[in-house]
């Protein structure tokens, strides 16, 4: 599903964030990555959300080299990747409904096909009583729930969160995190990036540790 | 859910820019419109003017010239024995008084001033004879006639329309990189401005041709309404000048062509169009300098 042949990275002529990394992550399987601060966690999601391209090395999706793609099959390729971001990302101007229902709405579907999708959605992270309220309303939690839904709205294969319960209280992150669990029972691959060692260790799957770049241990078998 | 469900209403716009462009799109509609028309009426105005004169020349022997009726006698059975001549008649004298009349008035000395004879030649416009044989046929007879088709004076009318309808086409080539001009402007300012909306598109799946399918349309719509506004202002423009009753009485051909309506609404399409073509321009390389 996710596979990763000696990637290096780096940031234009800058210092290599990335070096010499090799690692598989199966489908339908949960993996933590854990990492200090500037350990490289966020870059190597980028490049798994076709933001960056690898500077060395191959890096293969569904069995496919994506740093090969066109701008037309990364964004079909983005199509099955949800992404939730630690700043949230919606769209201040779309209300919670419309923000959860973009990766549909770019993907051309029609609103009267993904309507019920969508509220169904919106119910699933409990915000049903919040369809029309925009962002700027909406505080930092229920704005990652509106994030989380808008990740698997298009049902993807392939969850990415990057530090998606760094902006919110201990008892929203274990919220936001039963979430994710309850994707992964549903099948799909989740990579969960995040610092909070003490959450991630409760959770008791495998992690992922970067360190200076390169991956320094994996522990934590599914228990 | 509407402004998910409409494409347009994903990424904001403002308003201010969008009446800005709908201002300078109207300006250079406006003016496309007044070009166009001048192109046209010259075309127009020329082509009657060489119209009238094609099928028609003039023969004209010298006041001083002596024995004028024999030499007008010898010179009207030259013309009527050339192929292409279907008829050649002389003028009076009334009516080459009447010619002199514009410059002279009518004065009862008119009739008193040595004027030439004139021979009015009618020729087949399908068949029209070479101008340097006839004259030369004319000197060899010694008749001192002076063969005129008019082709110098149609020459000119129809170079001085294509001069004219070549600076209004320089014109309309000028309104249309305006136009193009500034929606690129507006469009990349557009797009700087919601660059972050701009990438949440792109990460949820967005292709370049729907994001700049969003701009597309809207600038479609934009230009449309520019170029009808600037089609309408011509027209009020056209209707209300009061030079324009002078204008058509001097110059009689120069009216508006039936068809013109039609010419007005492809410049408001055209406007329209060309707005569409240079946001879809400048969305794609925007992105694609940004990838």
């Amino acid at each position: 599903m996710i596979l990763f042949e000696n990637v290096g990275f780096r940031y234009g002529r800058g210092p290599e964030v990335l070096q010499g990394l090799n690692l598989e992550i199966p489908a339908g399987s949960f993996q933590f990555l854990t990492g200090a601060s500037g350990a490289g966690k966020s870059s190597l999601l980028k490049m798994l959300y076709l933001d960056e391209k690898p500077t060395s090395g191959r890096i293969s999706l569904f069995g496919r080299d994506v740093t090969t793609l066109t701008r037309d099959e990364i964004a079909w390729f983005r199509r099955r990747i949800g992404v939730v971001f630690q700043d949230f990302r919606l769209l201040d101007h779309l209300t919670a409904a419309e923000n959860v229902a973009l990766p549909l709405t770019v993907a051309g579907a029609r609103e009267s096909a993904y309507r019920d999708n969508v509220a169904e959605m919106l119910q699933w992270v409990g915000l049903g009583d919040k369809m029309s309220v925009r962002p700027p309303e909406l505080s930092g939690g229920e704005k990652q729930r509106v994030a989380i839904a808008r990740a698997v709205v298009a049902s993807p294969d392939i969850i990415l969160a990057d530090e998606p319960t760094g902006s919110v209280d201990p008892e929203m992150a274990e919220r936001i995190m039963s979430l994710f669990m309850e994707m992964n029972r549903l099948g799909k691959t989740i990579l969960f990036a995040s610092h909070d060692l003490a959450m991630i260790e409760r959770f008791k799957m495998p992690i992922m540790s970067l360190h200076d770049g390169t991956i320094s241990a994996t522990a934590g078998a599914r228990a | 859910m509407s402004a998910g469900g409409r494409k347009s209403g994903l990424i904001p716009f403002e308003a201010a820019s969008g009446f800005l462009m709908l201002l300078i799109v109207a300006a250079m509609s406006f003016l496309a419109c007044f070009a166009l028309a001048g192109s046209l009426g010259t075309t127009r105005v020329a082509n009657s003017w060489t119209d009238g004169l094609a099928g028609a020349a003039t023969v004209r022997i010298s006041a001083g010239e002596e024995d004028r009726a024999r030499r007008v006698s010898l010179a009207l059975d030259i013309l009527r024995e050339t192929p292409g001549v279907l008829d050649a008649r002389p003028l009076s004298e009334a009516d080459v008084a009447q010619l002199l009349t514009p410059w002279f008035g009518s004065t009862p000395q008119i009739g008193e001033l040595p004027t030439p004879s004139i021979i009015t030649v009618k020729l087949d416009p399908d068949m029209e004879p070479d101008p340097e044989i006839v004259q030369a046929r004319l000197d060899g007879a010694s008749s001192g006639a002076v063969y005129d088709d008019h082709g110098r004076w149609r020459n000119r009318a129809a170079s001085a329309a294509r001069a004219v309808g070549g600076l209004s086409l320089w014109a309309l080539g000028f309104a249309v990189l305006a136009i193009a001009a500034v929606v690129y402007l507006v469009v990349s300012i557009a797009m700087a401005a919601h660059k972050n909306t701009i990438s949440a598109l792109r990460l949820a799946g967005a292709e370049d041709r729907f994001v700049a399918g969003v701009y597309q349309k809207r600038f479609f719509w934009l230009g449309l309404l520019g170029g009808l506004l600037g089609a309408v202002l011509a027209l009020v423009a056209f209707l209300g000048m009061d030079a324009l009753s002078s204008v058509t009485s001097a110059l009689p051909g120069i009216e508006p062509p039936a068809y013109w309506p039609f010419v007005m609404g492809a410049v408001v399409l055209s406007a329209g169009l060309v707005a569409l073509l240079s946001a879809r321009v400048a969305v794609l390389t925007t992105l694609r300098r940004r990838a």
